[in-house]
């Protein structure tokens, strides 16, 4: 799982069909401090993470495959969930 | 997924049998600074080393397409096929809007 920034999404009318209707997002993986480290990731999005929001991702193809509901469809990473705070009572 | 730029095509003579007929490509990952310029600027290669990607959607040369890395590259087939990168989607539009802190 890593800790990323939303930056952007991307449009797509020939893609796998498993990945009809989801929402792709960029997004940034990011470091403690809150800098880009490494290349963006595109990710599939159920929570509406908005831009600039941070959200963890997962590489876990298993229960991306399970959230699309398609054993046969290549998709890995997911958001699973947008953060609020790293400490308590210190929002983002 | 990543994204990347489609620089080449590459065939087989000779495959394992599950790859019978399928396209490579020849991908160049899009960088961070390429997310910026967006899809309309003159589009270079990217600081990470290329790649071949399975093609089963119709990617061209000059195309951004969106890739799958991993095991779950080969989720699509139907028996056990030696591919770790498969492209899932040709890249239309791109809205990028990078963070300055």
């Amino acid at each position: 799982m890593l800790l990323a920034r939303v930056e952007g999404n991307i449009v797509a009318t020939r893609k796998h069909p498993s990945l009809d209707g989801w929402r792709l997002v960029i997004c940034q993986p990011i470091g403690a401090d809150g800098q880009a480290e490494g290349a963006p990731q595109v990710a599939i999005d159920s929570h509406g993470a908005g831009m600039h929001q941070q959200v963890v991702i997962s590489s876990d193809g298993a229960s991306s495959r399970k959230a699309v509901g398609d054993e046969k469809s290549p998709v890995r990473w997911l958001v699973i969930g947008v953060v609020d705070e790293h400490e308590p009572g210190v929002r983002v | 997924m990543k994204l990347g730029t489609v620089i080449g095509r590459v065939t087989l003579a000779k495959t394992v049998k599950t790859l019978e007929g399928g396209r490579f490509l020849v991908v160049s990952p899009f960088s961070r600074e390429q997310f910026t310029a967006g899809l309309e600027a003159p589009r270079g290669m990217g600081t990470d080393p290329s790649l071949v990607v399975y093609d089963a959607i119709g990617g061209g040369v000059g195309d951004v397409i969106g890739y799958e890395e991993g095991r779950e590259a080969a989720q699509p087939f139907d028996g056990p096929t030696p591919v770790d990168a498969i492209n899932a989607a040709l890249v239309d539009e791109m809205f990028f809007n990078p963070w300055k802190g």
